[in-house]
């Protein structure tokens, strides 16, 4: 009975880590409401005494209950009862919400499925929790699918668990643990008396007695438990990160983020006509790699084409896509075939760029280093953000480019390209005279790579088509006008159409929008409106998407433009490939691809190219090694805070026992000679502690300063000196403290020194070396805190106990 | 390993003097150094001593032999079932010639008291020796006769599992400073026994030596020795905690305290100290507060006896000490 109600109310607590995944509150009513559904099955079975089999089967039933009646009443019979046309409403949120869930980055907006989902959730947790707590009554392992809800939060989230709602679940899972406690102890009779020393010796008698009898087990339990609590919640603060973590964030979802989290898809193709119609260029990047070679930076790649316009599909960024967590997904389609060019690229956006919430990078990205909630999509590896935009950032982006070569190219002929079909989808409605144009000049084309150049062909061969900017918009015929009659367009028509004639004979293609490579600035490349582009990327299975170049370059067309070596009109010198778009081969010739085999572990291959090219600046983001040296320095300064208090305190006693103590002529001096007698006897007295302490041999409270002097005298067998020099410590103390006159006290230091040199020498290197390097002494002192604050815990108790004694007592 | 330091001057005579006493009363007493260390601690904190053990390992002796040593009138009480209360305090009896009641002193009125077997008697004779324990005074039909100072009893009994005792009673125990156990002698003091008393009676050697009056100054000198808060505290916090013993039924009284600090003193002051130190207390707790101790139902259970409870709570307790700034 108890232990539901406490399974219940540990499942909930445990549900509150992933309020910073909502917007909004609905999801915590439903989710109460789920439990307390729950809750209720579990009384149930308790009440009819059910098999422990039943109870979750129960649970799941009432959960289904509450599930129809929240978000499928109007398909229910009488509100509750499920019917079939409420099932498949439930199903209908379930997919709905499972694809709201992949859509959306944290904070999620609460869509009914999100919601439904959610609760769903939270009640299998709450009925596992049940079924281990009250029935199989493993009520610790019922912490197992707590922790499953509570990494929910912890993985999908960047920042920190909020502390509020870690330490609310924890109490709630503490709860569950002394309802168990309590349960166990009442089947099999009285609490195992837990106490403390300092009780023992302190407070009335019967109370004290009569509160151990009872409450012995739950009040060490509540103390164990308060303890880990506030350890878990202020230890991880005072360990070194690596990263600033940001501690003491009320909740994940208050960084005020805003609305806003579904991604918005700009209009790219709108977005680059903008972009070139400008009559100045502006700075849009500026970047550098370690070739020092211009690369087309991609931003969008438009993978649907409906007859008129290429669109982009909403991207997919799942969490685990972060650019944080490591190399990015593998490029697509991309085999072991091909030579790899390692390349790492400094990017830096300019200030100025507003509301750009994609990274534009060369392609296929590997691995970006970057501040901020990047996600790449996994298919066409974008890489953007919800909640980051781009202006004024700068990052890191290691690419692995493949360096096909012809042959290499020609003998994929044939295999089918593994793809999403989308790449390959035409409109029913496509103009017959298109269909027939691709036929016509892909005709003798030996093999699909064959065919792609001699698309690329036909667009750049000259006078076949004419750059012109002003070309206008995107009629329903736009395409065939384009095509078939004007000739006449820019790098959007002749991406598009490359991307449609491809997709007609058969190759997968998408457009992509981004920038040229741009032209060079001292040791930075320089990208401005103007260079803004539109190429087709082409699929060929074992070697993934490769951009083609159909747009005229030059003064008559794209001015930055580059056809890829690749891609040139055969026949052409293919044997020392080069990195895509470049000016021409030759100069690329001495760029030393790495071997396919080196790709597996692409982190340290780009680590490799980082030092071997050295042309990373310096400044920037340090390295893995740099990070873990400074965080091990960290770590070490940490470490020698308490050899540093050690010292302090120390020295600080030392001088005052120097302090020489003359003979006291009148009663005043003698007051005072007593006074700071005492303070000179108190200093050494904690020193020697402290020593003793450090070394190993600690007083131990009841060991008087005499009995201490004589133990370690027969047990370290010290010399007659030192045994001397003890005794005197030790009758200093004892006079000062209980001698009507402590006399006349002779400074201290020296007898000090000896003492703590003969016990050194008693003692290991290691332990000499631990004391004073990681002093135990120090430590002692926070553990004297942390007994005082569970004695501050047991105080509270006891006031509550003995208020309850007064209570049944009158 | 003694810590020297100077003896204060007013101490001299007291450390010289209890020192004769016990070379006296260990020349006839071998090997029991901690058991006459106590007696004299006991006599000079003014209490009275119980001396335990099983018959034969000198307790009789170990009373006469103080009593002899010390210039003062010395009686002996054999404690027999039949022994009567007034046997004790002494009667008033008719005198014939100035036709008058007359007070004839029992045995109680001597500085030292030998009482032997105690718990043989019965306990109306023994709560006879109370009021004269605890108020050195005698009460006969109205009148009350001061006792002598200086007055000790030296009750010595035999262990309460032997046939044919009466256990002494929780008042009449707490009425004793300390209880202490002979044990046998080693074996060399043994042999060193059967050498040097195997034909005299080394008592009838045993000269006085030192007077009432001395002893009675030594009293006074002990009074003086200074007891600060922090051990006061520390005295308090070792009887509260046997009060608080779950090994205990019956903790010791306050008055166990009192004489607690008492003997603390006395003890101080035989080691040349003006001053108690917690280690006064430690040593003394276990004669002080051992006898006056009830274990518990558990403890007699784990047959944990009174004195290691005591031990485990000196060892707990923690003692007073500079908090360092």
């Amino acid at each position: 009975m108890r232990l539901t109600i406490a399974a219940g109310v540990a499942s909930f607590t445990a549900a509150f880590l992933l309020s910073p995944l909502f917007q909004g509150g609905g999801w915590f009513w439903t989710s109460l409401g789920v439990v307390l559904a729950v809750v209720a099955a579990g009384l149930v079975s308790s009440r009819l005494s059910l098999p422990a089999w039943a109870a979750p089967l129960l649970g799941l039933a009432a959960t289904w209950i509450f599930l129809t009646l929240s978000f499928a009443s109007d398909k229910a019979w009488a509100l509750v009862v499920p019917t079939k046309s409420s099932v498949v409403e439930l199903g209908r949120l379930l997919a709905v919400g499972w694809a709201d869930i992949q859509r959306f980055a944290a904070p999620v907006p609460e869509t009914e499925g999100v919601t439904l989902l959610t609760a769903g959730g939270v009640a299998l947790i709450a009925i596992a929790v049940d079924l281990l707590a009250a029935r199989v009554r493993r009520a610790a392992l019922s912490g197992l699918p707590l922790l499953a809800l509570a990494t929910v939060p912890a993985t999908i989230l960047s920042e920190p668990i909020s502390w509020w709602a870690f330490i609310v679940a924890a109490l709630g899972f503490i709860s569950l643990l002394i309802a168990d406690g309590r349960e166990r102890v009442g089947h099999w009779g009285r609490a195992v008396l837990v106490r403390r020393t300092r009780q023992a010796t302190s407070g009335t008698p019967s109370a004290a007695r009569a509160a151990a009898d009872t409450s012995g087990l739950r009040l060490s339990g509540k103390r164990i438990g308060f303890a880990a609590i506030l350890l878990a919640v202020l230890l991880p603060a005072a360990l070194p990160a690596m990263e600033p973590v940001s501690f003491f964030t009320f909740g994940v979802g208050g960084r005020g983020s805003g609305p806003g989290n579904s991604i918005s898809i700009p209009n790219p193709i709108a977005n680059l006509k903008g972009q070139l119609d400008l009559p100045e260029r502006r700075v849009v990047l500026t970047y550098a790699n370690n070739d020092n070679k211009p690369r087309y930076l991609r931003i969008y790649a438009l993978d649907t084409f409906d007859g008129q316009q290429f669109g982009m599909t909403q991207p997919k960024g799942a969490p685990q896509n972060r650019t944080e967590n490591g190399p990015l997904p593998e490029p697509p389609g991309l085999g072991p075939e091909p030579k790899i060019n390692n390349v790492v690229t400094n990017i830096r956006i300019s200030d100025e760029i507003a509301r750009l919430r994609f990274l534009p990078l060369p392609y296929p990205p590997r691995e970006i280093r970057v501040d901020g909630d990047w996600r790449a999509d996994v298919d066409t590896l974008m890489v953007f953000s919800t909640r980051e935009e781009a202006a004024g950032l700068e990052y890191e982006v290691a690419t692995s480019e493949p360096q096909p070569t012809v042959d290499l190219l020609d003998s994929l002929d044939g295999i089918r390209p593994e793809v999403d079909p989308r790449f390959l989808a035409l409109p029913e409605d496509l103009p017959q005279e298109v269909r027939d144009l691709a036929e016509e000049v892909t005709a003798g084309a030996t093999t699909t790579y064959d065919a792609a150049l001699k698309l690329q062909e036909f667009f750049t061969k000259p006078g076949n088509f004419q750059y012109d900017l002003r070309t206008q918009g995107h009629s329903s015929s736009a395409l065939r006008d384009f095509l078939i009659r004007d000739r006449v367009g820019y790098c959007e028509q002749f991406a598009a159409s490359m991307a449609v004639l491809a997709r007609q004979v058969g190759i997968p293609s998408r457009v992509a929008i981004g920038y040229t490579g741009g032209v060079q600035v001292g040791e930075r490349w320089e990208v401005g409106t103007n260079d803004s582009h539109s190429w087709p990327e082409l699929y060929f299975e074992g070697v993934g998407w490769l951009p083609f170049e159909p747009t005229p370059s030059g003064a008559a067309g794209q001015g930055s433009a580059r056809v890829p070596v690749y891609a040139q009109p055969r026949p052409v010198e293919t044997t020392g490939t080069s990195s895509t778009p470049t000016p021409g081969a030759s100069s690329s010739a001495a760029d030393e691809p790495q071997s396919p085999t080196a790709r597996r572990n692409i982190r340290e291959l780009d680590r490799e190219g980082t030092v071997a090219t050295g042309t990373l600046p310096p400044d920037d983001s340090m390295p893995l090694i740099a990070k873990i040296g400074i965080g091990l320095a960290a770590l070490l300064l940490l470490l020698l805070i308490p050899a540093a208090a050690r010292l302090v305190t120390r020295s600080r006693r030392v001088r005052s026992l120097g302090w020489k103590v003359s003979e006291p002529s009148d009663e005043l001096t003698a007051r005072m000679v007593s006074g700071r007698g005492r303070l000179t006897v108190a200093a050494a007295w904690a020193e020697l502690d402290d020593v003793l302490y450090d070394y190993g041999m600690a007083r131990e409270t009841s060991e008087t300063p005499r009995a201490l002097a004589r133990r370690l005298t027969q047990q370290y067998e010290l010399d007659a000196e030192s045994a001397a020099a003890l005794s005197a410590i030790a009758s200093a103390v004892e006079r000062v403290l209980f001698a009507r006159d402590p006399g006349r006290i002779e400074p201290m230091s020296k007898d000090l020194r000896k003492v703590r040199q003969a016990l050194a020498a008693t003692v290991s290197r290691g332990r000499r070396m631990r004391a004073v390097l990681l002093p135990p002494s120090t430590l002692r002192r926070l553990r004297l805190l942390g007994e005082r604050l569970l004695d501050g815990f047991d105080l509270l108790e006891t006031i509550r106990l003995r208020r309850t004694a007064a209570q049944k007592g009158g | 390993m003694a810590v020297t330091h100077d003896v204060p001057p007013q101490l001299d005579e007291l450390v010289s003097t209890a020192h004769r006493i016990r070379q006296a009363i260990e020349s006839v007493i071998e090997g029991k150094s901690d058991a006459v260390r106590l007696t004299l601690t006991v006599l000079l904190a003014e209490g009275h001593l119980l001396i335990e053990d099983v018959p034969g390992v000198g307790k009789t002796m170990l009373a006469k032999a103080l009593a002899r040593s010390i210039d003062c009138p010395v009686r002996r009480v054999q404690f027999t079932p039949d022994l009567l209360p007034s046997d004790i305090t002494g009667v008033s009896a008719y005198n014939q010639q100035t036709r008058e009641f007359e007070f004839k002193p029992g045995p109680v009125f001597a500085n030292i008291v030998v009482g032997d077997e105690i718990n043989r008697a019965s306990p109306k004779t023994q709560s006879a020796l109370l009021e004269c324990m605890e108020e050195h005074q005698v009460t006969v039909d109205g009148h009350t006769y001061q006792l002598d100072a200086p007055f000790m009893v030296i009750a010595t009994q035999n262990p309460i599992e032997m046939e044919g005792t009466y256990p002494l009673p929780e008042a009449q125990r707490d009425r004793f400073t300390a209880r202490v156990a002979m044990g046998y002698p080693e074996p060399t003091a043994e042999l060193e026994m059967l050498d040097v008393h195997g034909g005299t009676s080394p008592l009838d050697k045993l000269e006085p030596v030192a007077t009432t009056a001395e002893v009675r100054a030594l009293i006074e000198a002990v009074r003086g020795v200074y007891v600060s808060q922090a051990v006061k505290k520390y005295a308090i916090d070792l009887v509260v905690a046997t009060r608080h013993s779950p090994d205990l039924r019956l903790g010791a009284s306050p008055r166990s305290t009192l004489q607690l600090v008492r003997a603390a003193r006395a003890h101080a002051a035989l080691a040349g100290r003006d001053y108690v130190i917690p280690d006064d207390l430690q040593d003394l707790a276990i004669p002080v507060l051992a006898h006056r101790l009830l274990p518990s139902v558990e403890a007699q259970g784990q047959r944990r006896l009174p004195e290691q409870v005591v031990t485990d709570l000196v060892r707990r307790v923690p003692v007073p000490e500079t908090r360092s700034s």
